[in-house]
């Protein structure tokens, strides 16, 4: 059996259509996470354990629809997942390496969070791209049997890096570590150990 | 024969069916009277938790920093790099591009640079490492932070950890293209920690911290006591963050 010519061009035409429809997309990307590998128990642990229930993070940036815009090509960035979901599934995974227990039984604080910011800038330089990504979390906490709110944090991540050449695996290094870093301040600051420890006790 | 060997075995099986029945049941209805909310939770797993603090910490400031104003979209230099990607020898060039482009931002940027240098009373460093001690103290980590003028000598009472933190450079950086274009203060920081007694590394760390505030420069440079709050804060901010960055990374050891 031979194959027929317009299989070849069919082919062809195929690889052609994909590689337009790649060129010519408009929109970039990003699979933006903070994987379980990258964080460990910190201050936080120094708080007895706790159950704790985090609420669905509300999305309160001014731009929902991307990220950002690539300076050169004009691409749309955005992430691959939803963003409250990534910043959930962080908070979540902070806490759990802490010692505490998500979602199980009978709560002693309730977590609300939201994002301000979730943004990824891209300046062009001399020879090189400089990129700077920015993550900003609310964090509410609130005894679950009172129903008092207790702290209300805002957590800041922001990460800078050049690099001699625009990319997507740069741009999504620098908005990983942003995210890192605003979850080390939420993971590190005192004042919600010592909330943690107050709350069930 | 066959149903006198038959009889006690379905007879067992019926009794053990009915035990099982008669608990499922049990268990079915207590599930069903207790409040949904008194579910037993599910342990935490083990976390190694920081026990009571036993270590005392000195910083000290120390080395040289570089104040820039740093816009690295300088159009001469950019426009040379475009022309050289299309001429043949480009590539051989391009290191003499880089010292064209770098003459010609030293001289914006030391004009720059003195419009706006806040002209602070204290080293950089120096006010990254008291920022670095306030985080410090208040996680509760250490027995005792201090920070010192300068590297410790055999009077007083001796840490059992010594950082040193360095400032290479800090000032002012475009982190936005626009018109105008937007700036921020920015730090270039590094930390090292060393156990005194042994003079072991114990942790090191290099950060860029960036202040969330974004101005245009024409505002720091017309506003001098702006421009100086906007780099203090930024020094502080890096203190901060190599403080944070110590915390998530050695609380299982502190």
């Amino acid at each position: 059996m031979t194959r027929r010519p317009l299989g070849h061009l069919g082919g062809l035409a195929l690889l052609a259509w994909i590689a337009v429809a790649q060129g010519c997309s408009s929109t970039s990307a990003l699979d933006v996470g903070y994987p379980d590998a990258r964080s460990n128990a910190s201050l936080l642990a120094a708080a007895p354990p706790r159950r704790v229930d985090v609420a669905g993070v509300a999305d309160r940036r001014s731009d929902t629809e991307r990220i950002g815009t690539s300076s050169k090509s004009g691409k749309t960035v955005v992430t691959t997942r939803p963003v409250p979901d990534i910043v959930r599934e962080a908070l979540l995974l902070e806490i759990v390496k802490n010692g505490h227990a998500v979602g199980t039984g009978r709560p002693d604080a309730l977590i609300q969070a939201e994002v301000n910011d979730f943004s990824l800038d891209g300046v062009d330089g001399f020879s090189f791209m400089q990129y700077v990504g920015r993550v900003v979390i609310g964090v509410t906490v609130a005894d679950a049997r009172s129903g008092q709110r207790l702290l209300s944090r805002h957590y800041v991540g922001i990460k800078r890096s050049r690099v001699e050449k625009a990319s997507e695996e740069a741009g999504r290094h620098v908005m990983d570590a942003a995210l890192a870093r605003a979850l080390h301040e939420f993971a590190t600051d005192p004042e919600m150990v010592a909330v943690l420890a107050r709350v069930g006790s | 024969m066959t149903g006198d060997l038959m009889a006690p075995g379905l007879d067992h099986w019926i009794s053990r069916l009915t035990a099982v029945a008669a608990i499922l049941l049990l268990a079915l209805t207590a599930s069903g009277c207790a409040p949904s909310t008194t579910t037993p939770a599910a342990p935490p797993p083990p976390v190694a938790r920081p026990a009571e603090p036993t270590l005392s910490v000195a910083i000290v400031g120390t080395g040289q920093s570089q104040f820039a104003v740093d816009e690295p979209s300088a159009q001469p230099g950019r426009t040379l790099d475009e022309v050289l990607r299309w001429y043949p020898y480009g590539g051989m060039l391009r290191p003499l591009a880089g010292v064209l482009h770098r003459a010609v931002n030293r001289y914006f940027h030391t004009d720059r640079g003195r419009t706006i240098d806040p002209a602070l009373p204290t080293p950089p460093s120096s006010i990254v490492g008291q920022a670095m001690a306030r985080s410090l103290r208040a996680s509760g980590r250490f027995t005792e932070v201090r920070v010192l003028d300068g590297e410790p000598t055999g009077d007083g009472q001796p840490a059992d950890m010594i950082v040193r933190v360095t400032v290479p450079t800090w000032g002012v950086m475009r982190v936005r293209s626009g018109d105008p274009d937007l700036v921020s203060g920015f730090v270039d920081a590094r930390a090292l920690m060393v156990a005194r007694s042994t003079g072991v590394v114990v942790w090191e760390t290099e950060e860029d911290v960036t202040a969330p505030q974004r101005l245009p420069l024409e505002s720091l440079t017309r506003d001098r006591d702006l421009a100086r709050q906007e780099l203090v804060g930024v020094l502080e901010r890096a203190g901060h963050r190599l403080a944070s960055e110590l915390l998530y990374s050695r609380s299982g050891e502190l």
